[in-house]
């Protein structure tokens, strides 16, 4: 616990400036939306199993069906790619993988955000407009 | 040049390591989790289709690890966040770090006792 910094691989190449304060603000906000909807998902989805017949959850689907909870769907999506594209990088650079280049890390791992969000913003359209499954 | 700091390993390393373990964890059953439940799936989701999915050992199986990985990571990742602002005394970090152990104890017995019908 004591507050002498510590000597790392990460010494002294910007990480606390500009892309990695923001990388590091961004990941610690999506983190704390992801542990509310956590709690969230686990407290609203296992209730679907009073009654035990099912009829509890099917209500609950109907619910988060409407095309308002579909578009939060996704806003959610970008919050856990986000975070977890952003720990790939930060996982990465544990192991001193890119830490001399850490803003095309990042950036790099956006572009992979990016491509997933278009994948899941896809099937979220689609569901929207048709109310099938991309697969269906 | 000054010191610049990112993993100060404040929390102890056990609970840097998990935090590492778990975050691996979720990326590979967060990914099957989704692909799953919503894009391989057919459209509106009920309870009959998803206990067809659950019906399969592995996919429950997902979940599980999924619930105790995403508890510990999402719980661990708070207790972080809050010692850098109230919890910061050792008595303050411990008493939190209990309150922690116990709410996600309680959202894993919780969270199983949902998926218990096809762990059974």
């Amino acid at each position: 616990m004591s507050g002498k910094p510590r000597e790392t691989a990460n010494v002294g190449v910007g990480l606390w400036k500009a892309t990695g304060m923001w990388a590091w603000l961004l990941f610690r906000i999506s983190g704390l939306i992801l542990v509310f909807y956590l709690g969230a998902h686990i407290v609203i989805i296992s209730t679907g199993q009073f009654g035990g017949d099912g009829e509890t959850l099917n209500s609950l689907m109907k619910t988060f069906d409407h095309p308002v909870l579909v578009l939060l769907d996704l806003a959610l999506v970008v919050a856990v790619l986000y975070h977890a594209l952003n720990g790939v990088r930060i996982i990465l650079m544990d192991f001193g993988i890119g830490v001399h280049r850490h803003k095309l890390l990042f950036w790099s791992a956006m572009a992979v955000v990016v491509i997933c969000f278009a994948i899941f913003a896809w099937v979220a359209f689609t569901y929207i407009v048709t109310g099938e499954g991309v697969t269906s | 040049m000054k010191a610049e700091v990112v993993s100060t390993h404040r929390g102890g390393m056990w609970s840097w390591v998990f935090q590492r373990v778990t975050a691996v964890l979720l990326i590979v059953m967060l990914a099957i989790h989704l692909i799953f439940t919503h894009i391989l799936n057919i459209g509106e989701l009920n309870y009959d289709n998803i206990a067809d999915r659950l019906a399969h050992a592995g996919l429950t199986a997902v979940d599980i690890i999924l619930l105790a990985a995403g508890i510990y990571h999402a719980l661990n990742g708070l207790r972080m966040v809050l010692m850098d602002y109230w919890f910061t005394s050792r008595t303050r970090a411990l008493i939190l770090t209990i309150v922690l152990w116990v709410v996600g104890i309680a959202f894993m017995a919780y969270g199983t006792w949902a998926l218990w019908p096809w762990i059974s």
